[in-house]
């Protein structure tokens, strides 16, 4: 009785506890199939194979500059956004949360003593903590062997790159949340899916910004692609300390503005599923 | 012999009917997943804008050649899907011993397999693949090519696929290799050959059939040439044959997984 007591008082001095044993445990059910990981590799390793040698057609002569960008650089930039595409997987929590609500297992996960949306987000997180580093480590030895090093690449402001990268994996999670819980209403969010994955892959995955007219670039940045993809990505492959606390506040307000409207589309959401019954 | 054939035509047919009919309930679903796909592929159109603005050709191809490449590979994939979609998951029937509501059956049991699946918004693909190839097919002769490679590149995307899903029969994990070499011939298709060089571009013949399946073809309607024509045919008989040859040699492997499954 006394340790039933004193569990629940952990549990309500640290409300983040119960999401920290959801995300350990999926962490450590990913080490198991850490070799089931390995084998998307082929998918990731023709997607850079394929810009390699497009880029390569692209630049014709040895230091020319597209955008600002030497050839290396282009290419480190396809490399660093398809390994935040590829490691974070964003795609298996909209399939989730659209499974959920579409088969009816919403009703059961949401009288459980966590928030929905954090549960989900805290699986997300322990899904990518095992693909990401692994999906890192490729890039790496791909990029060395068939590119070479990036010039100038600095090691200290590693730890930054970092912060940048998992707060933009953590929007672009929230975000896509976001457009799933819309299947509360429609039968099928799958399709919005697609289009807000596009924006991204080509506006920001697979081109930098500053590819894109001049009057256009502005307007990009005000979007997801800047927070998400563009951010991180260009600057591992040309970082600036300006810009890192740039793209820091930008990602900070996207976080707290992306979080606020999925609580409030999860509990809208909730209440109609109240109203139907179930 | 050819009663026979011709049932099985009509359960063929009436498979496909049927299984569009169940998509179709939910019309605004439905619509929804045809329009956006349609929008999913148009979107890619800002990709090629983006490269013929920094290059007046991308790997020997012009902007038209290159939404021909875009248009049949969207076309074959959406055809493949359309009518056959249950081959891209024919691993996890093999492996999960789902095949017994087929064998039971009495029509042909590759058949039956093939056409118990639609893939709703593949429909998006094919009509974005057709309004393409409207465009940019030179003339009405050149439009009728397409057609034809609209076909064959429906098979080689189908057969490959059975290819692939067969060898579960013989391997377990098969389901993983078959998704990610079928999705290859998409990924590696939708860029023009002129950018791969060597030993890659010789694979992407060889193991991924995509010279077959949508290169050629494009060479054939920029440039016709009746050898080139053939070999396609030829290739896409071999790898149908093949492929039909492996699953049924696979079948008589086949252990049941004593699943109860009803198919009405």
């Amino acid at each position: 009785m006394n340790r039933l007591a004193k569990q629940d008082g952990i549990v309500r001095c640290m409300p983040w506890r119960k999401y920290t044993v959801i995300y350990r445990s999926v962490l450590l059910e990913n080490l198991q199939y850490a070799a089931n990981i390995a084998v998307g590799f082929f998918s990731y390793a023709v997607f850079i194979y394929t810009f390699i040698m497009l880029w390569g057609y692209m630049y014709q002569t040895p230091g020319e500059l597209i955008a600002g960008y030497t050839k290396e650089q282009m290419i480190w930039y396809v490399m660093m956004t398809e390994m935040i595409w590829f490691g974070s997987s964003a795609a298996s929590v909209a399939r989730e949360v659209s499974t959920d609500i579409r088969g009816g297992n919403i009703a059961y996960l949401m009288n459980k003593p966590y928030h929905y949306t954090l549960y989900v987000l805290a699986k997300y997180t322990g899904g990518w903590s095992i693909r990401l580093p692994m999906y890192a480590m490729l890039a790496v030895v791909i990029g060395t062997a068939l590119v070479g090093p990036l010039p100038r690449f600095p090691l200290a402001a590693v730890p930054a790159m970092a912060l940048c990268v998992v707060l933009g994996l953590t929007i672009n999670a929230v975000l896509k949340m976001c457009i799933s819980l819309f299947s509360f209403w429609i039968e099928d969010a799958t399709p919005f899916q697609w289009l807000y994955d596009k924006l991204l892959l080509i506006v920001g995955t697979m081109f930098p910004v500053e590819i894109f007219p001049e009057t256009l670039q502005p307007l990009f940045k005000l979007t997801p692609i800047y927070t998400v993809c563009y951010g991180p990505a260009k600057l591992i492959v040309d970082f600036s300390p300006e810009k890192c606390v740039e793209i820091l506040a930008v990602q900070a307000v996207y976080l707290l503005a992306g979080c606020g409207l999925m609580f409030l589309i999860y509990g809208r959401g909730v209440k109609k599923l109240y109203v139907n019954g179930g | 012999m050819l009663t026979a054939v011709k049932n099985q035509m009509r359960v063929c047919f009436l498979s496909i009917k049927y299984n569009m009919m169940r998509e179709m309930v939910n019309k605004v679903t439905f619509l929804t997943n045809v329009g956006f796909m349609v929008l999913n592929n148009a979107s890619f159109l800002v990709q090629w804008l983006i490269l013929f603005r920094l290059r007046g050709d991308v790997g020997g191809y012009t902007f038209r050649e290159i939404m021909l490449l875009w248009g049949l590979v969207a076309a074959a994939f959406g055809l493949s899907h359309i009518l056959f979609a249950r081959v891209f998951s024919l691993s996890d029937l093999i492996i999960g011993g789902k095949l017994d509501a087929y064998l039971v059956q009495p029509k042909n049991v590759l058949a039956s397999v093939l056409t118990s699946a639609t893939d709703v918004s593949a429909i998006g693909d094919l009509l974005y693949g057709m309004v393409l190839g409207l465009i940019c097919s030179r003339g009405a002769g050149g439009f009728l090519l397409y057609l034809l490679f609209t076909v064959t590149g429906a098979v080689v995307f189908t057969t490959f696929a059975l290819l692939l899903g067969s060898l579960s029969f013989w391997f377990v994990r098969m389901d993983l290799l078959q998704s990610q070499l079928v999705m290859g011939i998409v990924s590696f298709g939708t860029y023009p050959d002129g950018i791969f060089k060597g030993v890659s571009r010789f694979l992407l013949y060889v193991i991924i059939p995509v010279g077959m399946a949508v290169w050629h073809p494009v060479h054939v309607m920029t440039d016709f040439d009746a050898g080139m024509l053939l070999t396609v045919l030829g290739y896409v008989c071999a790898l149908t044959a093949a492929s039909v040859i492996v699953f049924y040699r696979g079948l008589r492997r086949y252990a049941s997984g004593n699943l109860m499954e009803a198919r009405l």
